[in-house]
């Protein structure tokens, strides 16, 4: 009871926060927040996913590649509305990673996680290809571009949003058989855990909030969606959010999607040469600390702070 | 527990009403942005990593020329020109946030001299949408003259101009040489797979007319292909029986190009390398990686320190980079043309600017981008003009052919007349 409550007191003080700050920041610096709710989603999702099921996934760019064209598109041809865009991006990436969830019931580990890999590296072709419906690498624009303010209100509210419906369930039912499943699958099957559906649901679940990141990714660049958006680098940027940020908790994630989502524009504010590469090797640099000093991230370590180790 | 998810539910409502209210506030300021009494701050985006990061000396030597401006004049009216480069890595989702903080962070006066068609396509709509001026883009591309009175992608685009000639009109010039001095050639295309590819190959078929069927094969590679993908596609060209090879390429791709050709055993076909990737550092690369240069044609409209060292506006030029940007002083005399390209557009933006009146405003600015008579631009070809009018959206509309002699240390030889490449 006493942890709901402190939880309940992190959550009042997020959000209270981010009721704040929209009045306080410049609109720019309103823009770079909005960035860090994008982040906060995809790496809220990856945690679901990694966290929970033990399931490797560095190929989350797609997912959001997906859901940004998804919103472009719409918009472009169809001029619908931005907010259905992105509930139609959700829908649409949880049954591709309900797809891309069935190798992972004959893949596991390494192997897993190069599949998904695979995914990122080749998505970003596909518009090349059928450059006709996905504009090339041209890009495709949509036909409505919004303010800063509208994609952090978004952004954030849609946080919220996910961050209650993943809450509600892991909690229950459906978390504990993804821990099952994370922990020993033999021993989870053993207990009457149907490891297809949970592995791909997971995956489902993973993928659609990606896709919602993917589409507030694509508004945030003025509704400009291009494949170099969605390189590699994307999907090793959501990875590094969920290293930093460590399992189940929101102040873990808020510190993984700040760092993600705000380091690319600090380093090239840095002077002139190599910004780009800065921003890589930062990231790397980054990735090596955390694992060798914060191996449960962010969140192992304010539980730490917490919980003083027993003697 | 009912309580707490009750409580959780007042606060998402709380969460999204503050952020309603938020968004109906907002502060504007009357003032012009980037415009004190004594400095004047523009930005631009520019790939100094990444896959086109060979065309980093263009902002170095803009940053230099304005440096030399503010040194030798202070400025425009008393004002000192800032530039503020940022590396966008010839990303889209880079040169997104970097705008946004150059117009919204750091308050910029314009945009001037970006770099890249997808990296001008991404903030475009945000530019003229804010009406911040997006001027003097280094790259050809059709959109930035075509949109300024006709509907691009949902609206016109006044506050967006380019600079170099377009692709089409230079593309149309080689098919002109193409058909007067080799009239029945085959011709293979190497186009890259985006709008800056498609551009020229486009006014390559507008310049055949009928003859378009002559194009035998048009390869297309994808900006980020490796080496190999690239090698394959020129592979492919010779085996279709060209005889004539036109490389529509950024200088990656195009000095692959240019050493797998050599390196195709018996074929020497008419061979043509589009200006972007013409700059004679790069055709130097190429040589040095087996490619035989000799006879390969381009077409250029700025001036060049290697081959015409001797005008005044070479000398100057070799002054500025020296006095400026001494760490270029070499990459200038192995003849990087990309140094005279950033003078040339950073001396354009500094006559606009003169123009642009004693107080100026981004719509003041672009009034005097829009009427330009530039004739003594000391580093652009000489004999051609910078001029704009209400009609004339392609501030340059010249280009003269060039042809390579003297192998792999040789240089660019221009030919002919200055021609016209507008519409």
């Amino acid at each position: 009871m006493r942890s709901q409550t402190s939880a309940l007191g992190s959550l009042l003080v997020a959000a209270a926060v981010l009721c704040v700050l929209p009045f306080i920041l410049s609109d720019y610096h309103i823009y770079l927040a909005a960035e860090v709710g994008i982040f906060f989603i995809a790496v809220l999702g990856l945690n679901i996913l990694t966290g929970y099921t033990g399931q490797i996934s560095i190929g989350h760019g797609a997912f959001m590649m997906i859901g940004g064209y998804t919103t472009a598109v719409l918009s472009r041809d169809h001029h619908t509305n931005l907010v259905v865009t992105m509930l139609l991006a959700f829908a649409i990436c949880f049954v591709v990673g309900l797809l891309v969830g069935l190798p992972a019931l004959r893949l596991s580990g390494v192997y897993l996680a190069l599949v998904t890999f695979a995914l990122a590296v080749s998505l970003p072709q596909i518009p090349l290809q059928y450059s006709k419906f996905l504009g090339g690498s041209g890009g495709v624009q949509s036909s409505q571009t919004v303010s800063n303010l509208w994609v952090y209100v978004a952004a954030w509210s849609c946080s919220a949003i996910l961050f209650v419906v993943a809450w509600l369930v892991l909690r229950g039912r459906v978390g504990r058989a993804f821990r099952a499943v994370r922990d020993s699958e033999i021993a989870a099957v053993a207990s009457g855990v149907e490891l297809p559906v949970y592995k791909t649901l997971a995956f489902g679940i993973s993928a659609a909030y990606a896709g919602v990141a993917g589409s507030l990714f694509v508004l945030a660049l003025n509704g400009f969606a291009q494949p170099s958006e969605f390189d590699v680098f994307l999907s090793l940027q959501i990875l590094v959010g969920a290293a930093v940020a460590g399992l189940g908790s929101l102040w873990g994630i808020l510190i993984g999607a700040a760092f993600v989502g705000l380091l690319p524009q600090v380093s090239t504010s840095v002077p002139v040469i190599g910004a780009q590469h800065g921003r890589d090797v930062i990231f790397g640099a980054a990735v090596i600390l955390v694992m060798l000093l914060l191996p449960d991230g962010f969140a192992g370590l304010l539980r730490k702070i917490r919980r003083p180790a027993r003697a | 527990m009912a309580m707490n998810r009750r409580k959780l539910a007042i606060l998402i409502v709380g969460l999204l009403a503050t952020a309603a209210v938020a968004s109906t506030a907002g502060a504007s300021r009357r003032s012009t942005p980037g415009v004190t009494s004594k400095q004047v701050t523009i930005g631009g985006t520019f790939p100094f990593t990444g896959p086109a990061a060979l065309y980093k000396t263009i902002p170095a030597a803009e940053l230099a020329f304005y440096a030399y401006v503010n040194a030798k004049y202070h400025g425009v009216h008393g004002r000192k020109i800032k530039d503020i480069a940022l590396d966008d890595g010839y990303n889209p989702a880079q040169t997104v946030p970097d705008v946004k903080q150059l117009v919204e962070q750091d308050k910029v006066f314009a945009i001037v001299g970006s770099l890249g068609t997808a990296p001008g396509l991404s903030t475009w709509g945000y530019l003229n949408q804010h009406k911040v001026p997006q001027v003097l883009l280094a790259t050809g591309d059709a959109y930035w003259g075509n949109c300024v009175h006709h509907p691009c992608q949902g609206s016109t685009k006044p506050w967006t101009m380019g600079w170099q000639p377009d692709y089409p009109g230079e593309a149309k010039l080689y098919a002109k040489y193409i058909l007067a001095h080799k009239k029945n050639a085959k011709i293979g295309v190497l186009y890259q797979n985006d709008a800056f590819g498609k551009n020229y190959l486009a006014g390559l078929k507008t310049g055949l007319g009928a003859h378009k069927s002559q194009i035998v094969d048009a390869e297309s590679y994808n900006v980020t292909d490796s080496g190999p993908v690239v090698q394959a596609h020129v592979v492919k060209i010779a085996q279709s029986g060209a005889n004539a090879f036109v490389i529509f390429a950024t200088p990656n791709a195009a000095i692959t190009a240019l050493a797998t050709e050599s390196a195709v055993p018996g074929w020497n076909p008419l061979t043509i390398n589009s200006n972007v990737s013409a700059n004679r550092i790069f055709m130097q690369i190429a040589g040095q990686h087996g490619a035989s240069l000799n006879g390969v044609l381009s077409s250029t409209y700025v001036a060049s320190q290697s081959a015409q060292p001797n005008l005044p506006g070479m000398k100057l030029a070799k002054k500025i980079i020296h006095q400026y940007a001494p760490a270029l002083d070499q990459q200038f005399a192995s003849g990087d043309n990309n140094l005279v390209y950033g003078l040339a557009v950073g001396w354009t933006f500094w006559d606009a600017l003169k123009h642009a009146g004693k107080n100026p405003t981004r719509a003041s600015l672009m009034r005097a981008l829009r009427h330009m008579n530039e004739t003594n631009n000391p580093f652009i070809y000489p004999g051609m003009v910078v001029r704009t009018s209400k009609k004339r959206t392609f501030p340059m509309e010249q280009l003269i052919l060039e042809k390579w002699a003297g192998g792999a240390g040789g240089d660019w030889k221009t030919f002919g007349k200055v021609l016209n490449s507008g519409h």
